[in-house]
């Protein structure tokens, strides 16, 4: 039994090799139907997102070869998408290096900005639909199962998916860090640049309830406000609206301080002195860093995001390689869970094992019979064996049952009964 | 009783170093392991009061042992409450080590032989107990507030310079601390304010007089004004945030001289 592993990801081709190979949903359950013929690859999956096509598939070892081509060959959509073109550009991975290859994947150890959430429920959907078709069988169960076990161990015991690595993802997390939820606060955009359209929809996303816009051309601000769900505010009526805002963000291409210590502090005893956080993505900036003495005022200009975001990398690349020792020892325990569930090749030696000691009793008691025409010598020999396969069938198929339904625990009792080894 | 405080002591210092891990390592496990260890804690701790007023016959929170027994406990209760209402966890991380180190000190201190005649006295009208055990958890309460407002400054400063420290995400957000004090400091300022009648009215009883310029006392008015204060610029809106926290931090040294104030001072406030 073997695990094989071929795909292509960001890292390893340009978009131009990756959307020529991609699979949608329907694809993809097509395709396994046909790379999964049952002998030269038993079972099949793949994982298709923008960042990575990967196809995984269970063998048996002395097969490897013949699956490997047979994977190419399915890539190469039978000859439609020339070989040549991705093939320098493929990794082959196989057994426990395939299994640490998924085991990264799911773990987004292995994405493009390590800790992103998002592929753990591209290889999930992955799954359910080589469940769907029928591919995914005892092998690729166990090993997604326990892939999702590993992701979920490496975001529970890291901090890799921890802290925001992109602006409008912290503005949100900045958000909830002042307001904890964001739900019931108001959002204030100065200036609807898609910077600031983008952190909108993370605010909205987060629970923003109300999204106010203003900006100097009405125009594209009406037409973002109908998209977002949000309200058109007048520019000049700023200050007035700035009281009504929890979170203000501003990117116009205004090159003064729009929003002086003065009007802040005006909108502040306005709100009885709630907090205001206001992020600035404009450059030149259109808040004046006094703003940011004001109590109870909390502004983030471009570079102080910059530089959170860039500790926050840092961040996730030392607790990436934590994760990495986590993914080595489940590796591991997987390797140790294939081996007790794989008594498929004991199972046919038990049968020859039983078949030679009866062909061997007969040898040796074969003088005491004395002559015997052919006939009756095949006889007797026909006897003896289909006598001890007649009783060994109903335990032989107990334990291929127990085999097939990968239940460890039946598994363990047959192997103490006949004393099989490892 | 002392065979069942070390029992409490146990669960409160596995309750402690577990919540201790868990905001360092962010693992839910361990946080689950340190709120059962807590409550089993806090439920056998309950049992050793109700122990000790049984066997001893008077309420107990009368010798400095049964003091400290007795803060552990509303700490415990307190934290408890925070923790149910808010999800606080890292009030935890430093309310547990203190709770073990209170009942650690009970656990050792030599029993005074306390003056049992007087000890029953005290607690045979019920105004007495109830006038201590609304100061312990004003106390208590107060604690609350004066974490919440180092956790508020904490992160406060770190937003104002934008740098985060590793225990800045493993904080609740500012207006869950803001809230947490807020509140605390309500419930505080009531039961301050229950006690001190309480106190005048069975001082009055007993001894003919509502006030004896003990240190005590005059520390638990300016603690009860302070919070008074910090209470009414709260709700008028004026003070929020630092202003407040700064506040909170200072009642606190205010709350520690009324604790301490008749150990340090003299006065005729018999205990902590």
């Amino acid at each position: 039994m073997s695990i094989l592993l071929v795909g292509i990801n960001h890292k390893s081709a340009p978009v131009e090799v990756r959307e020529r190979l991609a699979f949608t949903e329907e694809a993809c359950s097509t395709g396994l139907h046909t790379l999964v013929d049952g002998e030269i690859v038993r079972e099949g999956l793949i994982v298709s997102t923008c960042n990575r096509v990967e196809i995984l598939a269970e063998t048996s070892s002395e097969r490897l070869s013949d699956s490997i081509e047979r994977v190419n060959e399915f890539l190469s959509r039978t000859d439609s998408v020339p070989r040549s073109f991705f093939e320098t550009h493929l990794y082959q991975h196989t057994d426990d290096e395939a299994v640490r290859h998924i085991f990264r994947v799911a773990s987004s150890l292995d994405s493009m900005v390590v800790g992103e959430p998002q592929v753990l429920g591209q290889v999930r959907r992955a799954y359910s639909i080589a469940l769907e078709a029928g591919t995914a069988g005892r092998i690729l169960n166990r090993l997604v199962h326990h892939a999702f076990r590993v992701a979920k161990r490496v975001r529970n015991e890291t901090g890799i998916g921890a802290n925001a690595v992109s602006i409008s993802y912290m503005a949100v997390e900045l958000g909830k860090k002042i307001f904890n939820s964001l739900e019931g606060h108001t959002a204030l955009l100065i200036g609807a640049g898609e910077m600031a359209e983008l952190s909108a929809r993370h605010l909205i996303n987060a629970g923003v309830s109300r999204v106010l816009l203003a900006n100097r051309t009405e125009e594209r601000a009406q037409r973002l406000a109908a998209e977002l769900g949000g309200e058109t505010v007048d520019f000049a009526d700023l200050s007035k609206h700035l009281a009504e805002a929890d979170i203000i963000i501003c990117s116009t291409a205004a090159d003064q301080y729009l929003i002086t210590e003065q009007i802040v502090r005006e909108a502040l005893g306005k709100r009885r002195n709630r907090p205001s956080f206001f992020i600035d993505i404009s450059v030149p900036r259109n808040i004046d860093p006094a703003v940011g003495k004001i109590p109870n005022v909390f502004v983030f200009d471009i570079d102080d995001l910059e530089s959170v975001i860039s500790s926050n990398i840092r961040e996730r690349e030392r607790e990436a390689e934590r994760a990495e020792l986590i993914v080595e020892s489940e590796i591991m325990q997987f390797a140790q869970t294939l081996r007790v569930l794989d008594i498929g090749p004991t199972i046919g030696a038990l049968k020859n094992k039983l078949q030679d000691i009866a062909k061997a009793e007969l040898t040796r008691q074969r003088n005491r019979l004395g002559p015997l025409t052919a006939a009756q010598e095949t006889a007797v020999e026909a006897l003896l064996v289909s006598t001890v396969n007649k009783i060994s069938h109903p335990l032989l198929s107990h334990m291929r049952r127990s085999y097939d339904s990968s239940d460890a625990e039946a598994i363990q009792a047959w192997r103490d009964i006949f004393g099989l080894e490892e | 009783m002392r065979s069942l405080l070390l029992a409490v002591l146990a669960a409160y210092v596995v309750s402690a170093i577990h919540a201790v891990l868990a905001f360092l390592n962010k693992r839910r496990a361990l946080q689950r392991v340190s709120e059962w260890a807590m409550a089993t804690g806090f439920v056998l701790h309950t049992a050793a009061l109700i122990a000790d007023w049984a066997i001893d016959g008077h309420y107990p929170l009368f010798t400095r042992r049964e003091t400290l027994s007795f803060l552990a406990w509303t700490l415990v209760a307190s934290y408890g409450l925070v923790l149910y209402r808010y999800r606080a966890r890292p009030l935890g991380v430093v309310t547990l080590p203190l709770v073990s180190l209170l009942i650690f000190l009970a656990a050792v201190i030599r029993p005074t032989t306390p003056d049992n005649a007087e000890a029953s006295i005290r607690s045979a009208i019920w105004l007495f107990p109830v006038h201590t055990t609304l100061f312990l958890f004003a106390y208590a309460a107060f604690f609350v507030v004066f974490l919440a407002s180092i956790m508020y400054l904490l992160q406060e400063r770190e937003l104002k310079l934008k740098t985060f420290s590793a225990i800045f995400y493993r904080l609740p957000s500012l207006t869950t601390v803001n809230e947490i004090a807020t509140s605390s400091t309500a419930i505080g300022l009531t039961l301050l304010t229950v006690g001190i009648a309480t106190g005048m009215v069975w001082a009055s009883s007993r001894y003919g007089r509502l006030w004896h310029n003990d240190p005590k006392e005059i520390f638990a008015v300016l603690t009860w004004l302070l919070y008074l204060l910090l209470i009414l610029y709260r709700s008028t809106s004026g003070w929020r945030g630092r202003k407040a926290a700064w506040m909170g931090v200072a009642g606190f040294a205010l709350v520690l001289l009324t604790f301490l104030g008749a150990r340090l001072m003299g006065g005729y406030h018999v205990f902590g």
